[in-house]
């Protein structure tokens, strides 16, 4: 297993925002992870980056109120519910947040400089941003905007490049097309699978689950901080409690 | 003629030392939230090391200006890892531990030193004679140092791996983490360059103004009026807005007979109107932390 999140448990305050979740992700995996709005999703890639417990350090010595965190978050063999967030990323287990969250007041290229900060060979550098250029045309055309001035769709973008720096070897991509147009939406989900097809692991969290259908043979459904199911998306299409989730289908 | 091109040389040096200790201040403001009330503190250690170095240990003006700085971004550190390292999440907390520090380094220099004014004997002397006016060498190396320090900075931050890091850590904590910068590193780094900074702006006037045990406070309200003018966190706009009160320091002090008394109110008068017409400052930042 490549990756393994077991019994999961995470309190804002006394709001249980996921109750004892569990996930795996095998090497080269593509998984999807889908669930209706506030379902715990964010909350669950934050937790897996480390952001919850520096969330939770940062609370020391203030009045605000207070998080609590549990479970376990295996990567690669080494259990990291305990280790700080830059750590986590080190270990290649990176995370694109949700709306991208470039660096708003540097370049494009500065950003992508900022995701190779932990890489010290320039050789793997250049290489990166090679591969970089190669899947987002659209960002090597851009490379001297300051990325506040990015359109939705290229601040995904920017944020998938800037993880790539980083030596992803897992990727966490947390909603990319939301409030995207189809098209733009379309043409973005042909790069993830590109990237997928580099040999990069995808956990994708999508609202819009026809997309992470395409993408993921298997996906794991969260509702209000439970995991009801995973399956197939055949299995999870034919299944009774995924069509009262969502009510849309 | 004359007048004027004192003025002139006059803002310039006044208002490139406020820019150097205003974008210290703002840049451990904007990467830490820090509300250093010690910064200016740290510059009147460093003019104290120097004079110390100079009068009492028998060093050149340059090796002690140089130890002096070195002593004072140490210094700063150490009081970052004593500190503040354990409160920095409570701003409110800092900024009263930063207030408390200045005290303590005016109380230790007052004991040992008095309340008396020291000078410093210049790096540089002589005369430069333009026909109208003459200018020191001692001012003009201030002047040249101050811009060199400046485009340090500058050049610091925008073309090294460090200066990346600062930057991303005063835009997006939480981001910064996801690229695997240790913030708290990160902090305590700039923290030793914004006193770095501050004992610069030491170096750079101790020969020309006199050493005091409370010469800390009057550029404290410089800088805060600085910051405020140039916008919260926003370090292009410290720097400009330093220049804009050193300039209009240096008219009060010129303009008006006997007025110099009256500089420090000039500051403050700017920043009170700066806070009612546009409190969002020069280059104002919206704060506004994202959360994912
Ligand atoms: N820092 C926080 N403090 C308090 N409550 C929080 C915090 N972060 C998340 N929550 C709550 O946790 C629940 C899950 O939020 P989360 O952002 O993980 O949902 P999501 O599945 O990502 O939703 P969306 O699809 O809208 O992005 C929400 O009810 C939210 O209000
Ligand atoms: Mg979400």
């Amino acid at each position: 297993m490549y990756l393994e999140v077991r019994n999961l448990t995470v309190l804002y305050d006394r709001a249980m925002v996921l109750n004892n979740v569990s996930l795996n992700v095998e090497k080269g995996e593509a998984v999807g992870l889908v669930g209706p709005n506030g379902a715990g999703k964010s909350t669950m890639m934050r937790a897996i980056t480390g952001l919850v417990q520096w969330e939770k350090d940062s609370l020391k010595g203030t009045t605000k109120g207070k998080i609590t965190i549990e479970g376990s978050v295996v990567f690669n063999g080494e259990e990291l519910i305990n280790v700080p967030a830059p750590r986590i990323a080190q270990r290649g287990l990176i995370l694109c947040p949700e709306r991208g969250r470039p660096f708003r007041e540097m370049t494009v290229k500065e950003n992508l400089e900022a995701g190779a900060y932990l890489v010290k060979d320039k050789r793997v550098i250049k290489d990166s941003l090679d591969k970089v250029y190669y899947l987002f045309p659209r960002l090597k055309e851009r490379i001297d905007q300051v990325s506040g001035t990015l359109s939705g769709g290229e601040r995904t973008m920017l944020s998938i490049g800037r993880a790539l720096m980083s030596q992803a070897k897992l990727l966490l991509i947390d909603e990319p097309s939301t409030g995207l147009a189809p098209l733009v939406k379309q043409d973005l989900f042909t790069r993830i699978k590109d990237v997928h097809g580099l040999g990069i692991t995808i956990l994708l969290v999508e609202q819009d689950i026809s997309f992470a259908f395409d993408l993921a043979p298997r996906n794991y459904v969260l509702s209000q901080g439970k995991m009801i199911t995973q399956g197939s998306p055949e299995e999870l299409l034919a299944d009774e409690s995924i069509r009262r989730t969502y009510p849309g289908l | 003629m004359e007048t004027l091109t004192n003025l002139v040389i006059h803002g310039l040096l006044y208002g490139g030392m406020c820019a150097i200790l205003a974008v210290g201040f703002a840049l451990i403001f904007g990467v830490a939230k820090i509300v250093n009330m010690a910064h200016t503190a740290f510059y009147m250690v460093a003019s104290f090391i120097i004079f110390i170095g100079v009068s009492r240990v028998g060093l050149p003006v340059w090796l002690a200006s140089l130890v002096s700085i070195l002593l004072t971004c140490l210094l700063s550190v150490i009081c970052y890892k004593l500190f503040f390292e354990r409160v920095k999440h409570h701003e409110t907390a800092v900024m009263i531990i930063s207030v408390a520090l200045a005290m303590l380094f005016q109380e230790i220099f007052l004991l040992i030193f008095g309340g008396h004014y020291h000078g410093i004997p210049a790096l540089v002397k002589g005369f430069m004679d333009l026909g109208v006016v003459r200018i020191s060498y001692k001012n003009l190396f201030a002047l040249g140092f101050s811009l060199i320090t400046l485009l340090g900075l500058w050049l610091l931050l925008s073309k090294t791996r460090l200066g990346i890091a600062i930057r991303s850590v005063a835009q997006d904590r939480e981001v910064a983490n996801l690229v695997g910068i240790n913030i708290n590193h990160i902090y305590m780094i700039t923290m030793g360059i914004s006193a770095g900074l501050a004992a610069v702006a030491g170096a750079i006037v101790a020969p020309i103004f006199m050493v005091h045990p409370l010469m800390w406070m009057q550029p404290l309200v410089m800088v805060l009026a600085a910051v405020v003018l140039g916008g919260l966190g926003s370090i292009k706009g410290a720097v400009i807005a330093a220049l804009i009160l050193g300039f209009a320091e240096s008219l009060v002090i010129f303009l008006i007979p006997d007025g110099s008394f009256l500089r420090g109110a000039v500051s403050l008068a700017v920043m009170v109107v700066v806070l009612v017409i546009r409190p969002e400052g020069l280059y104002g930042v919206v704060f506004e932390e994202e959360r994912l």
